[in-house]
């Protein structure tokens, strides 16, 4: 992260909220509070300290020479910006859900491609009144009679009927 | 030829009037073709709804359409009646007891059909129909279940889509906190060095302070110290002679 302040993305957190399934409603309630948190202290924080007086000082000190010392080494102290460690951790994790989440919508159009097929099977069937038995082993395979398995009629486990 | 090998398949005890009247169906009926007799991959024509007309239950339409060309409309009538009275006449049929009992059993049979056929029709077309309407609900089922799952498929899509927001909730969330503590360094090492400065001067304040209040008292104590018992008669004196000089001005103003 170069620079002091990358800048804040706003989030939409009404359509992030639509998007979440109600498994994960809590994990979204947790991760809303932790940013409403932060962003509250964030807020709370003034952005620069206020300047210190030091030609009050100066006056004020007796001492010689020590408000001169203080201005100097203050003035010459570099606050060391806190290290990012973990944004290149989330990016990773971003990748990752991209990968995933490509296969899985992959694996989600196989599926509505195979739905659709058995829509397109099912509303392209002729009506019940005008088949025949054929007509019905065809369209539904699970009405079939075994004869091999069951040669004695009725073809089927008793259990079944 | 199906046609004439059925013919000889009828047993042999059979009525010849029977297979007099199959034979005139089967040429008459020739249009409707045995399916399964050539390889058609065209699918099936509907069943039809209803049978072949007969008249009086036993004798084809066509049979009557067939004669009116040429003889009119009383054509089959005549051909029926003279058939019937040669073959009594000529005793190729016989009437004995088998004759009055069919025909008592046809009298009943025809009342009874007249009476409930149409109920027994209806009761097992009701069957029927649920048989069907069973089926149908199923296809329906079927049919609906899949539409929900195709939807459910693509709402899934359309949440997916929108996993850039967390991570960009994670990415917020820790620059907050970095910018967060940044700041608090900041403020930390301002307080810090206030508190010093602060300090310093107020321990200068202090010590000033403490000077004054003991010279103060150090000045005090000498100059009380300095007051000899001599001075202090005399000044004791004095204070009195004032004291009545005033009350003598007192008392004349007065």
């Amino acid at each position: 992260m170069a620079g002091r302040r990358a800048a804040l993305k706003a989030i939409d957190w009404a359509a992030f909220s639509e998007r979440v399934p109600s498994e994960q409603r809590a994990m979204f309630n947790a991760l809303k509070t932790r940013s409403d948190a932060l962003s509250a202290r964030l807020a709370s924080l003034p952005e620069k300290p206020p300047a210190i007086d030091w030609a009050y000082y100066k006056t004020a000190v007796a001492k010689a020479g020590l408000v001169d010392d203080f201005q100097k080494k203050f003035s010459a102290l570099k606050v060391p910006e806190p290290v990012d460690t973990q944004t290149a951790k989330v990016d990773a994790q971003e990748k990752e859900a991209a990968k995933t989440s490509a296969e899985y919508v992959q694996a989600s159009k196989a599926r509505i491609a195979q739905y659709e097929q058995e829509l397109q099977k099912l509303r392209s069937m002729i009506p019940f009144e005008q088949m025949t038995y054929d007509d019905l082993h065809e369209a539904f395979p699970e009405t079939k009679l075994d004869k091999e398995k069951y040669p004695y009629w009725p073809h089927k486990p008793i259990a079944d009927l | 030829q199906h046609r004439r090998c059925e013919l000889f398949l009828f047993p042999p005890f059979c009525n010849t009037l029977n297979g007099l009247f199959l034979t005139i169906y089967r040429l008459l009926h020739a249009k409707r073709t045995f399916h399964a007799s050539q390889q058609c991959s065209a699918p099936l024509p509907p069943l039809p709804e209803k049978p072949g007309q007969v008249r009086y239950g036993l004798i084809p339409e066509e049979f009557f359409q067939f004669l009116y060309p040429k003889t009119g409309v009383t054509g089959p009538y005549m051909l029926g009646t003279g058939l019937l009275l040669y073959l009594l006449s000529k005793e190729i049929y016989v009437i004995n007891h088998e004759t009055v009992a069919g025909a008592s059993i046809l009298a009943v049979l025809i009342y009874v059909i007249k009476k409930y056929g149409a109920t027994v029709a209806a009761f097992a077309d009701k069957l029927n129909e649920e048989k069907i309407a069973s089926a149908l609900a199923v296809k329906n089922d079927a049919i609906k279940d899949l539409e929900t799952a195709i939807e459910q498929e693509k709402k899934e899509q359309w949440r997916v889509e929108g996993r850039s927001y967390l991570f960009d909730a994670k990415r917020n969330n820790i620059a907050m906190l970095l910018e967060a503590n940044y700041r608090e360094r900041l403020l930390t090492v301002y307080n810090e060095v206030k508190k010093r400065l602060d300090y310093q001067v107020a321990m200068q304040h202090l010590k000033r302070q403490k000077e004054q209040d003991h010279m103060i008292q150090w000045v005090e104590k000498n100059v009380v110290q300095s007051i000899t018992p001599q001075q202090q008669k005399e000044s004791i004196a004095k204070c009195i002679i004032d004291l009545k000089a005033l009350s003598k001005s007192a008392h004349a103003t007065a």
